[in-house]
C-alpha cells in the first residue's frame, strides 16, 4: 500500500491513518487478522475439495442414492431379525398384559380418532361387534390396518407405525374378541347419526 | 461533481426532513409489525387466537408480519440511516426534495396497502414476495425513485472519493432492483392475482435466490452501510481497517448472491445446485464476520462509553448478534445440519437473532443517535434507553432460547427412527406440536418484552422531539476541482478485475465442462491463482492507485458492483430455467390440475397454507418414513407458485392426495381438533359458508396455459362443467359420510385439491405432456 506522504517514518505502517476523512470520520489500514485470512481460504479450499469429491471427479454418492442404499439396507436387516407372524401368535399376545398396554396406548392416540377409544365406531368401524368389512381374523386386522383400505378411508399405518406397534395393536382389539367367533362379513359401515357434527348453519 | 476550476467555499444545508420522516414510520411500522408478530407467536401456543376470524389467521398475518419488520420497519430505517448519512459523507443535499417527498409517501402508501391486501387473502403465495402485482410495480417504480435520487445525489458530490458506506449502498440499490424484478415476473389474472412465470424448481430456486439475498441486501448491506457510518460517529474512534473494508465488501456482495440454495438442501432441486449454496455458504463466512471485526474492532479505545452511552450498547450488540447469526448461517447450510434444522424453530430462532438482534439494535441505536441530532433537545431519558436495552436483550435471548430448544426437539423427534430405521419413533406428528407447545408461549413472552422495549424508545423519542426545535445539518465545503475521469472501460480493463474474471471463469468451466476442457480449467484457476497473488505481491501500490481512483468514479464502481452480484444469480438460474421444463424429469411429472383443484389450490395459497405446511419431501430417512417416496422434480413443475414451503408447523403434504378420505378432510378443516387432538390449526367456518369463485376461472386457466401448464382447450361453460361434476361427485361421497355441504362451497374444491397431491405419473423421454383431464 502507498504511505500517506504525512506519516511519521518510524511509525508502522499498520497503524497509520489513511487521508481521507469523510464528515469526520478517520480509517485505520490494519493488517488483516491471519485466523481470519486462514477461515477465508480454508472455505475456499474446502469449496473446491467439496466439488471435485461430488461433482467434477463424482467420488462421493449422490443424496437421492444415499438414501435409497440406506433404506434398502434398513429394510433387508429388519426383514432377517423379525419372525413369522400368525393368527396363533396374534391370539397369544392378546392375552399378554404388557402388549394389551402397549396396544392400548397407540389405540388411543392413533386409532381412536375414528373408531373411538371404545372401539364401538365414529368415522371408522365398530372393531367390537362380530361385523367385519374386510375379514375378522386376527391376520386380516393386521393386513387391513398395515396396508390401509383407501377406498374407505383407511391409511395405510404400516410405514407409519411399523410391525411391532400394528401386531399389539390387533393383540389389543383381540383382547375384545375370541378365536372360533361367529364373523359376519359386510359392506360398509355408516357413521351413527349424532356422533358426527352436524354441519355448520347456511 | 462541480466544473469549477477554482475552489470556492459554500455553505451546504442539508435536508433532514425524509431522515426525519423515515425514522417517525419506522419505528410506528416497526411496532405494528412486531406486535402482529406477538400475536402469531401466541397462535402457535393458543390456537384460539386465530379468533374463527379469517383475517386474523395464522397463514394471512405471519406474511403481514415479516413483510411489515422486513420492508416497513428496517426498509424505513434503512432509508432514514442512508439520507442522513449519505449527505454528509458525499457533502451534498439530496439531489431532490420532490423525489425524497414521493420516496416517503409512496413507500408509506404501498405499506398500507400491504396492510390492508395480506389479511385479505390477496397474496402471490411466495414468502416475503407476498404481495400482489400491482404492489409489485409500485414497490419497482419508488425503488427507481430512491435509486435516482441517491445516484443524482452522488453526482452532486462535494467529497471527490466515496467512503465504504456508500459502497454498501450502492450494492443494496442495484442488487434489491434485480432479485426484485425478477421474482415478480407475473402474468397477471384479475387485478388482483397473477401467475409467477417460473413453477416447480425454477420457482423455489429463484424464490431462494431472491428470499436469501432479500436478507443479504435488505437486511444486511445497507445497514452495514450504516454501522460504518453511525458506529464510528458514536464512538468517536477511526474505523478499524480501510482493507478489511475492501476485502470483505467485495467478497461479500460476490459470495452472498450464490448462497440462495442453501435454503433448498436434501430437496429435489438438482444436486450440483444444493452444493452450489452450501460451499459458497461457508465462504461467506469470513467476509460476513469481516463486517463484525470492522464494527467491534472500531470500538478499541472506546469500550469504557459502553457503560454511559445506551447508544454504543446497541451497536455493539447488535454487531455481536451479527456474527452470531453469520457464524450461524453457514453452520445450517452443511447439508448434515441442515437435515436437522431444516423446516423447524431452529431457522426461526436464527432469523430473529438477525431480525431483532442486528436490524432491531442496529435501527434502536440509530434512533437514539440521530434523536438529539435531528430535533435540538438531549435525548430525553438515558435511562429509559438503557432500560429498553436490557428489555430487548433479554427479550432476544429468552425469544431464542427457546426457539433452539424447540427447534432441536423438532428436528429431533421428526427424524427418530427405530427397529433398525425402518419405523418412526414418533409417528404422530402431534406428538411434535404438543411437545414444544410450552415453547411457544416462552417465546412470545420473549418478543413480547422486545415490543415492550421499542415501545420505550417511541416515547422517548416522542418526548425529545415534541416541541423541540427541528434541526437540519450544514457543513462548509470546498467545491472540489474535477479529477480526471477514469471511464467505464478504466473500471473492468486492469489487473485485479481481470485477473479475478479469469478465476471465475475457469472456476467455472472446471465445473460445467467436461473431460479434458474440465481439466484445462483447474489447472488454469491453480495457475491463475498463483499469478495473481505474485503480481499482487510485485505491484500492490499499482492496485491501490487503481482502487482509489476508482472510488472517485462512482458510475464504474457501480458496473462493477452490478456484475459482481449478476453472475452468481446468472450460473445459477439460467441453466435451471433452460433445461429443468415439464418434459420429463426425474421419471415422474406433475398431472395437471383440473379445474376445481386449481380453484382449490388458490384457496390453499390464499389461506397461506405454506407457512405451515411443506410439499417437498426431502431424500432423509425420517422424511421417506413419515410422507413417503422422496419428492422429484417433475412432481411440481406445474406449480406455479411453488409451494415447497420453508416451515413444517404441520406435517409435509407433498403425497397427502389419497390419504385419508373427503370427509377427514372436510371436519378437520372444520375443527382440527376433533381429528387430532392437541392441533394448534386454525378452524376454516368460511370455507364451509363461501362460494368457490370459479367465475375467474378460464382467465386463470389461460394464463396457466401461456405459462407453459399442457391445458387443453376448454370453454368457459366446459370449464364450469368440469367443475360443477367434480365438486358433486365430492359432496356425494361427503354425504355417505355424514358431511353434508353443498357442493359449490369452497371446502369441495379444497379438498380436491388436497387430494390431488402427490399424484403425478411415471414418463419417459419420449412422451409429451399429456393435457388437462377434466
Amino acid at each position: 500500500m502507498t504511505e500517506p506522504a504525512k506519516q511519521p517514518n518510524d511509525t508502522p505502517l499498520d497503524d497509520s491513518l489513511r487521508p481521507h476523512i469523510y464528515d469526520g470520520i478517520q480509517e485505520y489500514d490494519k493488517r488483516l487478522p491471519r485466523w481470519w485470512l486462514l477461515t477465508l481460504y480454508g472455505a475456499m479450499v474446502f469449496a473446491v475439495a467439496y466439488w471435485g469429491y461430488y461433482h467434477a471427479y463424482e467420488i462421493g454418492t449422490p443424496p437421492a442414492k444415499a438414501l435409497e442404499a440406506e433404506m434398502a439396507a434398513n429394510a433387508a436387516a429388519a426383514a432377517n431379525k423379525s419372525g413369522e407372524i400368525t393368527d396363533e401368535l396374534l391370539w397369544k399376545m392378546s392375552h399378554d398384559v404388557q402388549v394389551l398396554s402397549a396396544g392400548k396406548a397407540t389405540f388411543d392416540t392413533t386409532c381412536a380418532v375414528c373408531h373411538k377409544p371404545d372401539m364401538t365406531g365414529l368415522i371408522g368401524p365398530n372393531l367390537v361387534d362380530n361385523q367385519w368389512i374386510h375379514g375378522g381374523k386376527p391376520m386380516d386386522s393386521l393386513k387391513t390396518i398395515t396396508e390401509g383400505v383407501l377406498a374407505k378411508g383407511m391409511p395405510p399405518w404400516g410405514p407409519v407405525l411399523g410391525k411391532q406397534k400394528i401386531a399389539e395393536v390387533v393383540a389389543y382389539i383381540m383382547a375384545h374378541h375370541h378365536p372360533g367367533e361367529e364373523i359376519i362379513v359386510v359392506a360398509g359401515w355408516t357413521p351413527p347419526a349424532g356422533v358426527v357434527p352436524p354441519p355448520p348453519a347456511q | 461533481m462541480s466544473t469549477e476550476t477554482t475552489q470556492t467555499k459554500t455553505r451546504i444545508e442539508y435536508d433532514d426532513t425524509p431522515v426525519r420522516q423515515f425514522m417517525i414510520a419506522s419505528i410506528f411500522w416497526g411496532i405494528i409489525g412486531m406486535l402482529v408478530g406477538v400475536l402469531v407467536a401466541t397462535q402457535l401456543g393458543v390456537w384460539q387466537a386465530n379468533f374463527k376470524t379469517s383475517w386474523l389467521t395464522f397463514g394471512r398475518l405471519r406474511p403481514l408480519h415479516t413483510n411489515a419488520v422486513i420492508f416497513a420497519f428496517v426498509g424505513n430505517m434503512m432509508f432514514a440511516g442512508v439520507y442522513y448519512s449519505t449527505q454528509r459523507l458525499v457533502k451534498a443535499r439530496i439531489a431532490s426534495k420532490l423525489l425524497s417527498r414521493i420516496h416517503f409517501w409512496g413507500w408509506q402508501l404501498i405499506i398500507v396497502a400491504a396492510a390492508i391486501t395480506l389479511p385479505l387473502g390477496l397474496t402471490r403465495g411466495k414468502e416475503y414476495a407476498e404481495l400482489i402485482w400491482p404492489i409489485n410495480i409500485a414497490v419497482a417504480l419508488i425503488w427507481v425513485v430512491f435509486a435516482v435520487n441517491f445516484f443524482w445525489t452522488l453526482a452532486r458530490r462535494n467529497e471527490p472519493t466515496l467512503y465504504v458506506a456508500i459502497w454498501f449502498y450502492i450494492a443494496t440499490i442495484i442488487t434489491v432492483a434485480m432479485l426484485y424484478i425478477v421474482n415478480h415476473l407475473s402474468i397477471p389474472t384479475s387485478w388482483t392475482h397473477s401467475y409467477p412465470i417460473f413453477g416447480g424448481v425454477q420457482d423455489a430456486l429463484v424464490q431462494w435466490w431472491y428470499g436469501h439475498n432479500a436478507v443479504a441486501f435488505f437486511l444486511t448491506t445497507p445497514i452495514l452501510g450504516i454501522m460504518y457510518y453511525f458506529l464510528p460517529k458514536a464512538a468517536e474512534r477511526p474505523v478499524y481497517s480501510y482493507r478489511l473494508s475492501i476485502v470483505h465488501f467485495w467478497s461479500l456482495v460476490f459470495i452472498y448472491i450464490w448462497a440462495g440454495p442453501h435454503h433448498l438442501l436434501n430437496t429435489s432441486l438438482p444436486v450440483w445446485l444444493q452444493s452450489l449454496g452450501m460451499i459458497f455458504s461457508l465462504m461467506l463466512w469470513a467476509p460476513s464476520w469481516g463486517g463484525m471485526l470492522n464494527g467491534l474492532l472500531t470500538l478499541r479505545g472506546a469500550w469504557h462509553k459502553l457503560r454511559t452511552e445506551p447508544v454504543l450498547k446497541f451497536f455493539v450488540a447488535a454487531v455481536t448478534f451479527y456474527g452470531m447469526a453469520t457464524f450461524e448461517g453457514p453452520l445450517m447450510s452443511i447439508r448434515s445440519v441442515n437435515a436437522l434444522s431444516h423446516y423447524t424453530d431452529w431457522t426461526i430462532a436464527h432469523v430473529h437473532g438477525g431480525a431483532l438482534g442486528w436490524n432491531g439494535f442496529m435501527a434502536a441505536g440509530m434512533f437514539y443517535w440521530l434523536a438529539p441530532r435531528l430535533w435540538k433537545r438531549p435525548l430525553h431519558s438515558t435511562s429509559a434507553a438503557n432500560m429498553h436495552f436490557w428489555l430487548g436483550t433479554v427479550g432476544i435471548l429468552i425469544y431464542m432460547a427457546s426457539m433452539y430448544v424447540s427447534g432441536i426437539t423438532q428436528g429431533l423427534m421428526l427424524g427418530a427412527t427405530k427397529e433398525g430405521g425402518t419405523v418412526l419413533a414418533y409417528p404422530n406428528f402431534i406428538e411434535v406440536v404438543t411437545s414444544t407447545k410450552m415453547l411457544m408461549h416462552i417465546r412470545a413472552l420473549g418478543g413480547l418484552m422486545y415490543l415492550v422495549g421499542f415501545v420505550m424508545l417511541a416515547w422517548n423519542v416522542w418526548k425529545t422531539a415534541r416541541g423541540a426545535e427541528i434541526v437540519n445539518g450544514s457543513v462548509e465545503v470546498y467545491v472540489p476541482e474535477k479529477s480526471a475521469g477514469m471511464g467505464l472501460g478504466g473500471g473492468f480493463i486492469n489487473a485485479p478485475v481481470i485477473y479475478t474474471t479469469l478465476l471465475i471463469v475457469f472456476a467455472a468451466g472446471w465445473g460445467a465442462l467436461p473431460g479434458a476442457g474440465s481439466s484445462f480449467c483447474i489447472f488454469g484457476l491453480i495457475a491463475t491463482a498463483a499469478i495473481m497473488s505474485m503480481s499482487f505481491e510485485f505491484s500492490k501500490a499499482g492496485w491501490n492507485d487503481w482502487y482509489e481512483r476508482l472510488l472517485a468514479n462512482a458510475v464504474p464502481f457501480t458496473a462493477l458492483t452490478a456484475v459482481s452480484v449478476f453472475i452468481g444469480g446468472l450460473v445459477q438460474i439460467i441453466p435451471t430455467v433452460m433445461v429443468n421444463t415439464g418434459a420429463s424429469i426425474e421419471g415422474m411429472r406433475q398431472i395437471p390440475y383440473t379445474p376445481l383443484e386449481l380453484a382449490g389450490r388458490d384457496i390453499y395459497i390464499r389461506e397461506g397454507c405454506y407457512n405451515c405446511h411443506s410439499q417437498q419431501i426431502r431424500t432423509l430417512v425420517g422424511d421417506v418414513l413419515r410422507y413417503g417416496e422422496y419428492s422429484k422434480l417433475g412432481e411440481s413443475i406445474y406449480d406455479h407458485p411453488y409451494q415447497w414451503g420453508s416451515k413444517r408447523i404441520g406435517p409435509d403434504l407433498a403425497r397427502e392426495g389419497g390419504k385419508y378420505p373427503h370427509s377427514w378432510h372436510f371436519f378437520h378443516m372444520r375443527d382440527p381438533r376433533q381429528i387430532s387432538p392437541g392441533s394448534t390449526m386454525p378452524d376454516y367456518p368460511w370455507l364451509f359458508t363461501d362460494k368457490t369463485d370459479t367465475a375467474a376461472l378460464p382467465n386463470k386457466i389461460a394464463v396457466q396455459r401461456k405459462i407453459g401448464v399442457p391445458y387443453g382447450p376448454m370453454t368457459d361453460v366446459e370449464i364450469q362443467q368440469a367443475c360443477d361434476t367434480q365438486a358433486a361427485a365430492i359432496a356425494a361421497e361427503l354425504k355417505t359420510a355424514g358431511a353434508e355441504v353443498p357442493p359449490e362451497r369452497e371446502i369441495v374444491a379444497l379438498i380436491s385439491y388436497l387430494q390431488k397431491l402427490g399424484k403425478a405419473e411415471k414418463v419417459t423421454h419420449a412422451e409429451t405432456p399429456k393435457t388437462a383431464a377434466n
